[in-house]
């Protein structure tokens, strides 16, 4: 299955980044590199997990039309109406040794085209499981034709205690006047390494909506890249991470603002407690001659543990002249008001910041753009909340 | 029930209450007057138990208890109310699941059993029409984007709920149109009985037509300078308070 000879994929493997390139100054992919070279030690195999169950309670749990990518391999190829999908070999490796990892290891492409209003959720579930150390690859490319207008989700999943590198390429063009509500739910399991990248493309007078969850694995990074060099496109995109002991998250955003008018705003929210590290960078690039930008960044951090460490960075680069931009970030503990307010109603200070620590996450799950999936990711970050900040109790977010 | 005395606090490097005393029985209905910045408000707080004061000297007694040795949530659960002059918004918090909470950790400091929540829904809606509220704000976020009448008035609810042996009601006259005013004052007059007292907090003599006082304290910089019934707080919104700083120097 793989295109490349050993001795260049290990060549690949090895260029990976570290923490000496400049956009992965805090998160270094060793743990990936050494899942990868152990993989490739044992000649690329693993054994997989049956992963049948799980497959089925996820795709169950969201009323959706569900495309399945397990371990690397497409194992639903759902059609409807206004959706027409196809396996594809996958992109010519591009400019990063994750791209090249991604076109030399990848199986099974999938590509999805969505032409008008489809009845449900387009859903593209991308699970792994093996007994083995193992890596897998994704890729998925999603367009929407010109005035389409679909709710996706994206759920990223897997099983089993052995290591696991799964790493993921995600594009999607958006039409002319087309609209997208897209989630995205990382729901890996514990210790699992994960890297996606996700590059948006967006046509006239188009609109985004997106919200992002990371809630599992051991060591994950996210690059979301958005280019907007079509006038009047209109993205906003939201992101909640929950990181608990040993966990490391890394949201990278990039928004390239080409002409204008157009709009771009993002709020990135995270939880830390225990021994952790979150990583949020948020940039912005207003190209020279695209007057009229509006773009907005913030990110607000809940540390609930002197050992969690989160590094906020927002980046504005502006190059035009007629331009609103704003950025913001908080890292900060419970407000303190509000924790006596609560008190003063017989409610005990444990408890109280317990309430408000889930009332922090609230407001990104009801932002959850598809309402097909917004119960299960309610449900899920109740879930992992309630494991993070030992709660005994679960505090209904919005469904 | 309360039995406050020569108290002083601090908060930061400012004095506040400078050898407070009062004395409050069952079934009676207080009401602390004065200017702004005179210690009304710090009063209330301190009595709730918010730990930026800091209790120089003095005590407060509540039912032969200390309360100053109480954490802000026993207090609660013994069976006092403040309500809020600026109740906290808080988002994501629902307004039913606080509630809920609240009435539920008193009941259980009582050994009574938790409200079900059928019963909870039907007790918190027929108190909510009483008062004029929408039901609807059960399923909001605590306060969230409510006027300065909505705020107030689930202040009311929640007092209503939870059936304080001692309600101090912080400025919650404040900012409200006469509607809502009967409102909230309607929400006192239905919780007074011989086994409770209420305080009010106010600036104004306005809540006191609808809400008669037994007392009436004038406090000033940090000290009541004056005592006497309903009728003081007439001649304080004939008069002003200027007159009673003359009187009595701090």
């Amino acid at each position: 299955m793989n295109r490349l000879s050993t001795e260049k994929l290990k060549d690949i493997v090895g260029r990976l980044p570290t923490s000496r390139d400049e956009d992965w100054k805090y998160t270094d992919l060793k743990t990936a590199r050494d899942i990868s070279t152990r993989w490739l030690a044992a000649g690329s195999a693993a054994a997989f997990l049956d992963l049948d169950a799980e497959i089925q309670r996820i795709t169950g749990s969201i009323d959706a039309n569900w495309f399945v990518v397990a371990n690397g391999t497409l194992q639903r190829l759902n059609e409807a109406d206004d959706v027409v999908a196809e396996r594809i070999d996958g992109p010519p490796a591009t400019d990063s040794a994750l791209a090249e990892l991604n076109a030399a290891l990848l199986q099974d492409g999938l590509r999805i085209r969505i032409n008008g209003k489809p009845a449900k959720p387009v859903g593209v579930l991308v699970i792994d499981g093996a007994a083995d150390p193992s890596v897998s690859q994704a890729y998925v490319e999603i367009e929407l034709a010109a005035g389409a207008s679909a709710d996706i989700v994206e759920y990223q999943a897997s099983q089993g205690t052995a290591e696991l590198y799964a790493n993921s390429a995600v594009t999607l063009l958006v039409g002319d006047n087309a609209a997208v509500n897209y989630v995205r739910l990382q729901n890996r399991a514990p210790g699992h390494v994960q890297t996606g990248r996700m590059a948006v493309t967006m046509g006239r007078d188009s609109q985004l909506r997106m919200a992002s969850y990371d809630l599992g694995g051991g060591l994950i990074r996210n690059d979301v890249v958005i280019d907007l060099s079509q006038p009047g496109a209109d993205v906003a995109f939201d992101g909640l991470y929950l990181a608990g002991e040993g966990q490391h998250i890394d949201n990278h955003t990039r928004v390239d603002h080409r002409v204008g008018p157009a709009t771009s705003t993002q709020e990135y929210r995270g939880i830390l407690n225990g021994r952790c590290r979150c990583v949020w960078n948020g940039k912005a690039v207003v190209h020279e001659g695209a007057d009229g930008t509006d773009a907005s960044q913030a990110n607000h951090n809940l540390l609930l543990s002197e050992k969690a460490e989160i590094d906020a960075k927002p980046e504005l680069e502006i190059y035009a002249e007629d331009v609103k931009c704003s950025h913001g970030t908080t890292v900060g503990q419970l407000d303190e008001s509000s924790i006596f307010y609560l008190r003063t109603r017989g409610i005990d200070e444990e408890h109280a910041q317990q309430m408000l620590t889930f009332a922090f996450a609230a407001d990104i799950v009801a932002r959850a753009p598809v309402d097909a999936a917004r119960a299960t990711v309610s449900a899920c970050v109740e879930k992992r909340l309630a494991e993070l900040i030992a709660a005994d109790f679960i505090l209904d977010m919005p469904k | 029930m309360l039995e406050i005395k020569n108290l002083e606090t601090r908060i930061g490097d400012s004095d506040i209450l400078r050898g407070l005393s009062l004395s409050i029985k069952a079934g009676e209905v207080h009401a602390i007057m004065g200017p702004n910045g005179s210690g009304k408000s710090t009063l209330a707080q301190v009595i709730a138990g918010h730990e930026d004061y800091i209790v120089t000297a003095g005590s407060v007694s509540y039912n032969d208890k200390d309360l100053l040795e109480l954490a802000p949530e026993e207090r609660a659960r013994e069976g006092i109310f403040l309500g809020f002059q600026y109740p906290v918004e808080i988002p994501g918090v629902n307004n039913a699941y606080l509630l809920k909470a609240a009435v539920n950790a008193k009941r259980k400091h009582q050994g009574l059993d938790e409200v079900d929540a059928f019963e909870f829904l039907k007790i918190a809606r027929e108190k909510m029409a009483v008062l004029g509220m929408d039901p609807k704000f059960l399923n909001r976020g605590v306060n969230e984007g409510f006027s300065g009448g909505e705020k107030k008035r689930n202040e009311i609810l929640q007092m209503a709920m939870l059936e304080p042996q001692l309600a101090i009601l912080d400025e919650t006259d404040s900012g409200l149109d006469i509607d809502a005013l009967k409102a909230v004052a309607d929400g006192v007059n239905a919780l007074r009985s011989p086994e409770r007292a209420i305080i009010l907090v106010t600036h104004y003599q306005r809540l006191l037509d609808y809400v008669q006082p037994d007392y009436v304290h004038v406090l000033s910089a940090g000290r009541i300078v004056k005592s006497g019934d309903k009728s003081l707080a007439l001649e304080l919104e004939e008069k002003g308070y200027d007159w009673l700083r003359e009187a009595v120097p701090a």
